[in-house]
């Protein structure tokens, strides 16, 4: 089976994931994202939860969110309860599996790395609002464990009473690829029997004002891969994977092969104009699983739908497919998660794996006819795919990219 | 697998280094100069000050900085660029600096110093309150299992504003470390996988106080440990609990 080879490489091997589970402006669980791919349905719309000088649709979660324990008062935020709604949401099972995990390999030995790059700072800035008109933070301001970047794992961590490695990963819109490499590590190198991976955003004040005064926000809904594309619209939400140690009684499951990452070395926010730290991060992810280009079935773009990165990713993809490989975005369906994207993206790839489709690129009117890439509009059902990768770049060239397979029959 | 990591080189860079003697350690001042006026004028002081700790760590290592894979680990990172943004942010309509904005993600010190060295390859940016530098010698060490050779690890906390989470941001520091998990005859010392310790070591209350006022300080017990030639000893890794620790050696 591809990917399963044994590899050059000591000790490294593909990772079952044994469950998953998302929230985001689509809705709770894996099912409402899968429809809203079969059917290109985007969840975009106002922006009710923040007041922001400018108007631009946003992938707001609308979902009630739960409250955090009495006892982890101090870990309260928005992003907190996001993660925790998507862990505590049963139809996916994710919680059942880990304390399964926690029961048969102690709590000593389940790490949780998860991706942010906002962590609680939506409560922070209201928190410096206070400071200006009283000239102290509220009472219940707590920096490290609401606005920090590792409140988010170690929110999480105490809810679950983990003790194992426990850190959070913040490369911007890569972090929540590059929190499911750092997991697959520690469980490849025996650090870890399970690992609670993925990625936690949730919208506040910085990144939509940060992302308007780049002029990167389109005020209309965004355009992925379109030849009239105009900016991003921002989302929030959790994308939350189980990694395991191998097992055959996971084989069936799908398997992380690899994540392959680079550096653009070029500008902190523009990608490299040649895609190069985009091919980089691609090539290693196929070298590390041991596959050939052509053994990719399905391509999760990071499809952002600015003007630059969608043109950048397009070549990028071609250099290293040709235009042999379908591809899409789903940006037009969650908004961009930021922090969380490359989780939720890379449930989006494991959906298209486990449902045997191609999910369309939501938003996408008119394909921009510079691009050469197998570029999907429409969602495809029907589909074989054995192999699929996704692709994540963020600020400060920061690249990630995830291949998956699918589990033996 | 390879339990045991080479210690190549190591520089430290605070902004009390007259307190380092306190621990037998010499710290480096901090060189704006490294970097080109473009990048210079736009880097945040905790930028420079982890960019000239790993200057000098990849100096003494004889390390080209463009071939290494690295771990930036810290807690607050540009904290002094977003606590700017936040009081920005309090106005209504106030403009947001694009510049300010993408400078305030938690790897902009990893994206300069790629720029600065043209450095393509991994880099990761990764924060874990008092575990930080536990945490970054623990993804170091994965890293080097999975892609054998040598990494960069620098673990920098900048001044705080005093009403974020006091006392912690008094101090500023930087460490970076060149590790390798292929030996040489010339490197001295080693360090195995940052592990959970079973029995708690002892931490001095000046070290405690140092940690509480800067997280990446943890460093110093190691930094100690290869001043005073502490081989067969184990070196805590954290002050808190659970203790990270890892057994420091020679190679010799």
């Amino acid at each position: 089976m591809n990917g399963f080879k044994d590899s050059s490489l000591s000790h490294f091997k593909p990772i079952p994931v044994t469950a998953f589970t998302t929230i985001n402006s689509c809705g709770l669980g894996n099912n409402a994202l899968y429809q809203a791919m079969l059917n290109s349905q985007s969840g975009l719309g106002e922006l009710t939860i923040l007041d922001i000088p400018f108007t631009t649709p946003v992938g707001e979660i609308k979902n009630e969110l739960p409250a955090i324990r009495p006892e982890l008062v101090a870990y309260d935020s928005r992003n907190a309860k996001v993660a925790l709604a998507a862990l505590n949401f049963s139809e996916d099972g994710l919680r059942t599996a880990i304390e399964v995990a926690k029961s048969n390999y102690g709590s000593d030995r389940i790490g949780v790395v998860i991706g942010t790059s906002t962590s609680g700072l939506s409560e922070t800035e209201i928190a410096y609002q206070v400071l200006l008109k009283q000239g102290k933070m509220p009472d219940d301001f707590h920096f490290l464990t609401r606005h920090a970047y590792q409140a988010t794992p170690r929110s999480l961590q105490k809810e679950l009473q983990l003790n194992g490695p426990c850190f959070a990963v913040s490369t911007a819109c890569s972090s929540g690829a590059k929190a499911i490499a750092a997991g697959q590590r520690l469980i490849n190198y025996d650090v870890c029997d399970a690992v609670l991976v993925g990625g936690v955003d949730t919208l506040c004040r910085l990144t939509l004002r940060g992302f308007n005064s780049l002029e990167l926000v389109s005020s209309d809904l965004c355009h992925p891969m379109d030849k009239n594309r105009n900016g991003i619209n921002i989302g929030e939400g959790a994308g939350l994977l189980l990694l395991q140690k191998p097992a055959i009684q996971y084989h069936h499951l799908p398997h992380v092969l690899s994540v392959g990452e680079s550096s653009d070395a070029y500008h902190m926010s523009s990608p490299h104009p040649e895609g190069k730290g985009a091919v980089a991060a691609m090539s290693n992810a196929i070298n590390l699983a041991g596959l050939k280009p052509d053994d990719v079935d399905y391509i999760n773009l990071h499809a952002t739908a600015t003007l630059i990165n969608d043109q950048v990713e397009a070549k990028a993809v071609y250099e290293v497919f040709n235009d042999s490989v379908p591809c899409s975005g789903s940006k037009g369906i969650t908004g961009h998660t930021l922090g969380a994207a490359g989780a939720i993206e890379a449930i989006v790839a494991l959906l298209a794996l486990q449902h045997q489709m191609i999910p369309g690129t939501c938003g996408l009117q008119e394909l921009d006819n510079n691009f050469d890439c197998h570029v999907i509009k429409n969602s495809l059902p029907d589909q074989t795919l054995q192999t699929v990768m996704s692709n994540s770049f963020g600020f400060g060239g920061n690249n990630a990219c995830i291949i998956f397979s699918k589990g033996y029959e | 697998m390879n339990n045991h990591l080479t210690i190549k080189s190591v520089a430290i860079c605070c902004s009390e280094n007259n307190k380092l003697k306190d621990f037998g350690l010499k710290g480096i001042e901090v060189n704006k100069q490294l970097m080109p006026a473009n990048l210079r004028r736009r880097a945040s002081l905790t930028t420079k000050m982890a960019v000239t700790a790993a200057t000098e760590a990849c100096k003494q290592a004889d390390a080209n900085p463009a071939n290494l894979p690295s771990v930036f680990a810290s807690v607050g990172g540009e904290i002094q660029v977003t606590d700017a943004l936040c009081l920005a942010l309090s106005e209504h309509q106030a403009a947001i600096s694009p510049t300010q904005f993408h400078n305030s993600v938690h790897n902009t010190t990893a994206g300069y110093w790629g720029i600065l060295h043209q450095c393509y390859q991994a880099t990761t940016a990764i924060a874990a309150v008092d575990d930080t530098f536990a945490m970054g010698l623990l993804e170091a060490w994965a890293q080097l299992q999975q892609q054998p050779g040598e990494i960069l690890l620098v673990c920098y906390d900048e001044l705080w504003p005093d009403y974020l989470a006091p006392p912690m941001g008094s101090y500023a520091l930087a460490s970076a470390l060149v590790l390798s998990n292929t030996t040489t005859n010339k490197d001295l010392y080693t360090v195995t996988r940052p592990a959970i310790t079973k029995n708690s070591l002892s931490i001095s209350p000046t070290l405690n106080d140092f940690t509480q006022r800067s997280p990446a300080a943890s460093v110093i017990p190691l930094l100690m440990a290869i001043n005073n030639l502490d081989a067969d000893t184990v070196i805590p890794l954290n002050v808190n609990q659970p203790q990270w620790s890892t057994q420091f050696g020679n190679t010799d």
